[in-house]
């Protein structure tokens, strides 16, 4: 049975190409990684897979049923989530306040291991708190945990790593850990490759758009396309 | 013919001045992302500086325009600098700043020149007579006047290293300010253009039709008009509509009178903003 | 983690008993201008909680004035007909603009930001000019004249301690019709006025609670305008032009977005102001603009927001 399947999905803004042709499955309780240099097309990826932008062409599959071009709400009701690059929480209100609406908005009830996860990262401890006057990085996990407190099956993660210091990353493979034992699948955007090669047993490659390539990391990493289309960034 | 001709020539006035006032307007929303409620209060301003100039001092009348358009400018540049520049970010409260200003602006003028229409007259006057009609001087003089100064703003804007930097401001900041321009000393100036313009028009236009401390709501609701007609932030757009306008309204008060005119207007200007928020011409604008 | 929902907080309690006192002022005073400044409290108080609803979701409306040409228009025609049952003309004041707001809603919502107020400027001139276009209907420029006075029970609302009495009836509808909307949704609102994209992605209708506050919103200007014809006995286009919704927007700033107490100390204080400073109000303009420029610079929480932030901060120094 497949979760997610995305039918030769593309994106334009005007004349400017943001991605072509993208088809790929993500098989429930499965785990993806995407990488690709900056600038080609990931966040917008999730963007359109999640309903915030619609896409030009192409079809986005959920359980067999076509989701492409559903509002946000809708997808999000249906079980897919996203979350974002930049911290995204209610900044003005309490970090308990800030998890009882994710429940709340999510309306299918809280997941199996909220309340674990919340303790072991440090959040139920500070649940009065202003989200505002977290940590840096303590935002950004609220803000992965208040994706996941919607009782998603699917959860698109992007760039779930992106300013979280070194020893901080350890909670993002605890949440990836966590969202899976509760039988959701998830895909990763991510530029930190090892956190990539510890995780996914299986990439997508994005480059200028298109895809480049769609296998386990040890192998697609490997191959010279991609190494030049990363160097290409690294020269840039 | 004599009646439409007539409704043609009066459409064609008043399409320049709206044109200078929607121009200003449209200008802050494209660069600044403002709204200016104050428009109609610079216009009304215009009026009254240039009106005591020439009333009070005994200043003749095609300087006191010079020092209304002054006046408004400088006091737009101002409240740019000091109290705009402060939160030019956040749309809602440039907005209620800019109602501020209105209101005290508009409570000023009447605090101080009384309820009353003021008796300020155009120095020239008499008609010419052009084909089978007659066209008052003083319209044909303001609208020379006006489309100068519409010329005056293109060469400006488009000829000119400060339009150039205006410009790219306008289309987008991050870019223009990574080029190195500098918002906080092209800002005033945008203001103080669009302020200075208004101050103008009001200054020409309200020895023809009226000065009183009434005259700023109307001109405010016209210039919204105009600017959504033509699609907010674009320039060529607010020109195009400005004639638009006044052609409309020229010819409904001729064949139809009343209101039904600015009726047909506003109800289509509500569906434009709902269906097509980029104007008539539809280039694309910022977002709000 | 907490989940309560309550339908009235401290703030909602403390406006309706504080307007509620109204009812009592009759014992105490015949002065006929105590009377009037009372009535356009209780007028300016509905009218602003019309403009703090839309607020509370970070759209600043300009569309009060029609919605309250339409609630009063509608009881100054239903009068024509004889209709002057109080319940029936309350419940038709509110009706009427809300349903009108379903579909207008379904439109002017599609915006946001600076377009959502310039489409809301556009409605009031809208219905104004309408006013003028249908004069078989609404009288146009002349406005109808000799609205007959409620019924209440039995009793025609005549005197001016009943019209005193009952718009201070309307104003705690109102406040609790409003309160009871914005205490409920309180998550709902909050968050689509922080982070409209985030609530969305949790999967919050977005669409729904705006175009509930839109239409209740509608309704509450409809109560003013109700207020407002029945305190003058007359619908007269001048009342409802659409510059008068900077006085709303005014009072709301002013008193502070943050809590239902806003709109009401906005507008008591503004509206005492205006009558102690001018006897024609003539100054009222200006100091409008003066305190919304001091507002927005110094003290975005308007009267009640700066109160309690002094009030903490004493509570704090005391400690």
């Amino acid at each position: 049975m497949t979760d997610l399947r995305v039918e030769s999905l593309s994106k334009r803004f005007g004349g400017l190409r943001v991605f072509q042709d993208i088809s790929f499955d993500l098989p429930a309780g499965g785990l993806l990684g995407v990488i690709g240099p900056n600038g080609a097309g990931k966040t917008t990826l999730i963007n359109v897979i999640s309903g915030r932008q619609p896409a030009t062409a192409g079809r986005v599959i959920l359980d067999g049923r076509d989701i492409t071009n559903q509002p946000a709400y809708a997808v999000s009701r249906l079980g897919l989530a996203r979350s974002f690059q930049q911290t995204n929480t209610f900044k003005s209100v309490s970090v308990g306040e800030n998890i009882a609406r994710a429940i709340r908005f999510g309306s299918r009830g809280a997941p199996p291991g909220l309340a674990s996860m919340l303790t072991d990262f440090g959040l139920m401890s500070r649940q009065n708190e202003i989200a505002d006057k977290l940590p840096y990085g303590l935002q950004k996990i609220l803000g992965l945990v208040m994706s996941f407190a919607t009782s998603p099956r699917i959860l698109l993660l992007d760039e779930p790593a992106a300013g979280l210091e070194r020893n901080e990353r350890q909670i993002v493979d605890s949440f990836v850990q966590r969202v899976r034992q509760a039988g959701a699948s998830v895909l990763i955007v991510e530029h930190d490759m090892d956190l990539i090669r510890r995780l996914c047993p299986r990439i997508l490659v994005l480059d200028a758009g298109a895809l480049l390539a769609d296998g386990p990391p040890a192998e697609v990493l490997a191959r010279p396309d991609v190494i030049a289309a990363y160097l290409g960034e690294e020269a840039a | 013919m004599a009646q439409f001709l007539q409704a043609a020539i009066i459409g064609l006035s008043l399409g320049a001045q709206y044109a200078l006032l929607a121009l200003g307007f449209t200008l802050i929303f494209g660069i600044l992302g403002v709204v200016n409620f104050a428009h109609g209060g610079f216009y009304m301003l215009g009026g009254y500086v240039a009106y005591s100039c020439v009333a009070l001092l005994g200043v003749p009348y095609p300087l006191a325009v010079l020092i209304a358009v002054a006046a408004t400018a400088a006091l737009g540049w101002v409240f740019e600098l000091f109290l705009l520049e402060r939160l030019v970010d956040d749309h809602l409260a440039t907005l209620m700043l800019t109602l501020g200003l209105y209101l005290i602006l508009s409570n000023g003028l009447l605090q101080t020149f009384g309820p009353l229409a003021m008796e300020f007259r155009f120095p020239v006057s008499g008609a010419i007579r052009l084909g089978p009609v007659y066209v008052p001087q003083e319209n044909l003089i303001v609208l020379a006047i006006c489309l100068a100064a519409i010329v005056a703003l293109w060469v400006v804007l488009y000829r000119t290293d400060l339009g150039r930097g205006l410009r790219a401001l306008a289309d987008d900041r991050a870019v223009a300010m990574a080029q190195g321009l500098r918002p906080k000393l092209l800002f005033p100036m945008a203001f103080a253009l669009a302020t200075g313009l208004a101050g103008l028009t009001g200054a020409l236009v309200t020895p023809i039709l009226a000065l009183s401390p009434g005259v700023g709501d109307p001109v405010l609701a016209t210039s919204f008009l105009t600017v959504i007609l033509g699609g907010l932030g674009s320039l060529q757009g607010a020109a195009l509509a400005a004639f638009a306008v006044g052609l409309v309204e020229a010819f409904c008060s001729v064949y139809f009178g009343g209101s039904i005119g600015a009726l047909i207007l506003f109800v289509l200007v509500l569906l434009l903003l709902v269906f097509r928020p980029t104007g008539l011409l539809g280039r694309t604008v910022r977002g709000a | 983690m907490r989940n309560r929902i309550s339908l009235f907080g401290w703030p909602e309690l403390i406006a309706v008993l504080l307007l509620s006192c109204g009812f009592f002022v009759p014992m105490f005073t015949r002065s006929v201008l105590i009377y009037s400044v009372l009535n356009q409290v209780f007028i300016g108080v509905v009218a602003a909680q019309s403009v703090w609803i839309m607020l509370r979701m970070n759209l600043l409306s300009f569309a009060t004035p029609a919605f309250m040409a339409l609630g009063g228009y509608t009881v100054a025609i239903a009068g024509r007909y004889e209709i002057t049952n109080a319940f029936v003309v309350t419940a038709g004041a509110f009706l009427v603009p809300a349903l009108v707001a379903v579909p207008l809603g379904a439109l002017v919502l599609r915006l946001r930001g600076t377009y959502f107020v310039l489409v809301t400027f556009v409605l009031s001139e809208i219905v104004q000019l309408l006013i003028f276009e249908t004069p078989s209907l609404t009288g146009g420029s002349d406005g109808i004249s000799g609205v007959p006075p409620v019924t209440l029970l039995g009793t025609d609302m005549a005197t001016n301690r009943q019209v005193l009495q009952f718009c201070c009836g309307i104003a705690v509808l109102a406040t609790v019709v409003t309160g009871g909307l914005t205490r409920y949704f309180r998550q709902h609102f909050a968050a689509i006025e922080e982070n409209e994209i985030l609530a969305e992605s949790l999967g919050l209708v977005v669409w729904r609670y705006k175009a509930l506050g839109f239409v209740v919103a509608a309704g509450i200007a409809g109560l003013a305008g109700f207020a407002l014809v029945s305190m003058l006995l007359t619908a007269h286009p001048s009342s409802f032009a659409a510059a008068i919704a900077v006085d709303f927007i005014a009072y709301t700033i002013i008193g502070g977005p943050t809590s239902i107490l806003g709109p009401l100390f906005g507008t008591g204080a503004l509206v005492y102001a205006t009558n102690l400073f001018g006897t024609h109000g003539q100054y009222a303009q200006g100091l409008y603009g003066i305190l919304i420029l001091i507002v927005m610079l110094v003290a975005r929480g308007g009267i009640v927001g700066t109160v309690g932030l002094l009030f903490n901060r004493l509570r704090g120094a005391r400690r």
